[in-house]
């Protein structure tokens, strides 16, 4: 590192510095590049771009697809359950983002103090998450039956009038459902959130303190600010978590009480996969493409603009 | 140091390069992807193989509950050819049939059910026609002629193999039965009596698991309509010639509301399987189901069980009950055509058929005639005889019409049951979502 040579002004060309930049690059480090990504183009893209073609036929996966322009899409807009599904999504991503980012930062800034015992706490919180969802969901669906232990302690407590069946009621299945997931994922969000907090300055702290502040003051202002590259990390995975959770509500209710818990992920799997019905699932499979990508350009225009 | 950070630019730049790339590649790839099955199916109905009937062939299978698995397991260990064995999960199977089916080099023989399905394949020109299998001294000549209908396609060539059925009825206990001091009843009156006597009792008077298998709420519906307005209209209404919000499908639903009250309170958190746990404990007492449901009871209960026929209620339309089919056919895409028919035929035979109802340790019936039924349970020979008697055979809604159609049912007839007040909503609701399926398949 010559740090005695002052940068010049680059007078050439942006093309020409661009390409000054990419033949600085040795061939051998090409190579490795384009094979990863010839073979993400052909078993990511390929498929990818073909579902968009899909979902512009009537396809049952015999014979030829035959186009039909975009009457899936406006067959999309009519249809009640994708109706229900787009609804069940925004509650999905507001309630298992939200509660899980809320309880699982709750539980890191709780624990993230030296005491006897602190490690065995957080392990038992981070423990659900070593369970696949599909186990969370089988799981929980035992809790969760009409005799299960959920509606066994209510009748314990006196409160028989809350005893449900959690699972078949159109009113209560879907929280259900997300009561389950955010179990599972407040574990992880405590953890990114944990090492996050390892970072954080505590003389800081200690200043406000002195100054003061209270508490609350210390952990908003001082804290969380500090939490800026946490935060980012945990919204892109919560966002994304949620908008691909299709196993826990697969196994715990597929879908049901008629349809009042389909997600765009399991209506999509239910009219591609069970009614083989290929043109209208790739439909949905594409407006969750465009759901997830504008999530996923922001996130990243966001990143790059601060390390810019 | 020499390597450049990577700025917004350059990764929204690159990203962009991708996606274009991607794009279009795609749009070059989905015009191949659409013709490929097209030549497929011209390959495999054009210049077909022969083959050899000692040959390999490979038997795709969807029957993946532990016990029929075992059976078929059984059956090919017995068989003196060449077969490979691939057992796959039903709903899976379903799924990736027509991936199968389409594919260069199909799987032989698979076993699915008989009916709609069938024949839409065979339309297609994806199944193997077997004629010679159902005529002179094949294995199926001697099968009842409703079978033979069954198996046929549109074009009047059979395709299909069947090597059991089964019927739905209301199944009991004798045991509890007799506790409880009552018997099957013989009328439509009787059977709303025994309800309310048994609900008087403190006993739910009928089982039923629509929570995770919805289509569970197909039987009764199925069978109010035989019972109301009998198999043809049944068998319109499910082809799409009238509509669900016939006055026909309302009194269907009318009468299906009544018996509402006597149902498991809990049969929206069940599977079919689960809800067989407060029969067994006599918590529950009736069930209509498939005979399948004798695998689902303790062991030492399977004796204990016995079923009467939904008592009639309309005395002008013809007897009907259901008797979902299942078998095999043979993709028309076979490597080995003829080792395919021999498997077939093997698996139409009498001992093949024996042993997979022996196995699998459900009361499925044999199709063929040639069965030795004398050593059959006494549930199982009541069940030959009651489908001997009935004047008209249906199979079951999905088999009836179609999977899609089925989904259709589910949504409606759950929301139903849950909320039974607003009939007309719900039947609106039904032909709206019905009309979407039929468009579609045309």
């Amino acid at each position: 590192m010559s740090t005695a040579a002052p940068a010049l002004p680059d007078r050439r060309a942006p093309v020409a510095r661009w390409w000054a930049g990419v033949r600085k690059v040795p061939v051998v480090v090409w190579v490795f590049l384009l094979l990863p990504v010839a073979v993400e183009a052909f078993w990511v893209f390929w498929p990818a771009a073909n579902s968009f073609s899909l979902s512009m036929t009537r396809w049952n996966g015999v014979g030829a697809a035959e186009p039909v322009g975009v009457k899936n899409y406006t067959d999309l807009l009519a249809d009640p359950i994708f109706q229900t599904a787009v609804k069940n999504n925004v509650i999905w991503v507001v309630g298992f983002g939200g509660l899980s980012v809320l309880v699982g930062l709750a539980m890191a800034v709780l624990l993230n103090r030296p005491g006897r015992g602190i490690g065995l706490y957080r392990a038992a919180i981070y423990l659900p998450m070593v369970f696949s969802l599909t186990v969370t969901g089988m799981f929980w669906r035992v809790l969760y039956s009409p005799d299960g232990p959920v509606n066994a302690s209510l009748g314990l407590l006196g409160l028989q009038s809350w005893q449900r069946q959690w699972l078949a009621d159109p009113d209560v299945a879907l929280y259900a459902v997300l009561v389950a997931a955010v179990w599972r994922q407040v574990g992880y969000i405590m953890v990114l959130y944990l090492a996050g907090l390892k970072g954080v300055d505590p003389s800081l702290e200690e200043a406000a303190a002195v100054d003061g502040a209270n508490r609350w003051q210390r952990f908003a202002q001082i804290v969380f600010p500090q939490l800026r590259g946490v935060n980012a990390v945990v919204f892109a995975v919560t966002v994304i978590d949620s908008l691909r959770t299709f196993d826990i509500v697969w196994a715990m209710t597929r879908g049901g009480p008629y349809n009042s818990t389909q997600l765009l992920s399991t209506y999509m799997f239910e009219q591609g996969f069970t009614l083989v019905n290929l043109g209208y699932g790739s439909a949905i499979a594409v407006v969750i493409f465009l759901l997830a990508i504008a999530f996923i350009i922001t996130y990243l225009v966001r990143s790059a603009r601060t390390e810019d | 140091m020499s390597t450049q950070p990577l700025t917004r630019r350059s990764l929204l730049l690159g990203t962009t390069g991708l996606g274009a790339a991607g794009l279009l590649s795609g749009c070059v790839g989905s015009g191949g992807g659409g013709e490929e099955p097209t030549t497929d199916t011209g390959a495999g109905s054009g210049s077909a193989p022969t083959g050899d009937p000692d040959g390999p062939v490979t038997l795709q299978n969807s029957q993946s509950d532990p016990a029929p698995k075992e059976a078929i397991e059984q059956i090919v260990a017995d068989y003196d050819g060449n077969v490979t064995l691939n057992t796959v999960a039903t709903e899976q199977f379903r799924a990736q049939l027509s991936t199968y089916l389409t594919s260069a080099t199909p799987p032989d023989v698979l076993s699915w059910y008989a009916g709609a399905v069938a024949r839409d394949y065979a339309a297609e020109g994806l199944l193997l026609d077997i004629s010679d299998l159902w005529t002179g001294d094949g294995a199926c000549a001697n099968f009842s002629d409703a079978l033979k209908s069954l198996s046929s396609a549109e074009d009047g060539t059979q395709i299909f193999v069947p090597t059991n059925y089964y019927w739905w009825s209301v199944f009991y206990k004798k045991s509890a039965f007799e506790e409880w001091g009552v018997s099957a009843p013989e009328t439509w009156d009787d059977f709303m009596a025994l309800c309310e006597e048994l609900k008087g009792k403190g006993v739910h008077p009928l089982a039923n698991g629509i929570g995770s298998t919805p289509w569970m709420a197909s039987g009764w519906f199925d069978y109010l309509n035989l019972r109301i307005n009998g198999a043809d209209y049944h068998r319109e209404l499910l082809a799409g010639e009238h509509a669900f919000t016939d006055p026909e499908v309302t009194a269907v639903l009318e009468q299906y509301k009544e018996l509402i009250p006597y149902f498991d309170p809990n049969m929206a958190s069940y599977s079919h399987q689960e809800a067989v746990t407060p029969v067994a404990q006599n918590e529950d007492a009736m069930y209509l189901i498939g005979a399948f449901v004798t695998q689902f009871f303790p062991e030492d209960q399977r004796d204990d069980l016995d079923f009467f026929s939904v008592p009639p209620i309309n005395p002008d339309v013809p007897s009907a009950e259901e008797a979902p089919t299942d078998g095999y056919f043979a993709a028309s895409g076979s490597q080995n055509p003829a080792g395919a028919k021999a498997l077939l035929t093997y698996l139409a035979s009498p001992e093949a058929q024996e042993t997979f109802i022996e196995v699998s340790q459900s009361s499925n019936l044999p199709t063929s005639p040639d069965v030795d039924t004398s050593s059959f349970s006494p549930l199982v020979q009541k069940g030959i005889e009651l489908l001997n008697n009935t004047e008209e055979i249906t199979q079951f809604f999905n088999r009836d019409s179609s999977d899609a159609l089925q989904a259709t049912a589910d949504d409606a007839l759950t929301r139903f049951l849950a909320n039974p007040d607003d009939i007309p909503a719900i039947q609106e609701g039904w032909q709206a979502a019905a009309q979407r399926v039929w468009d579609s398949e045309q």
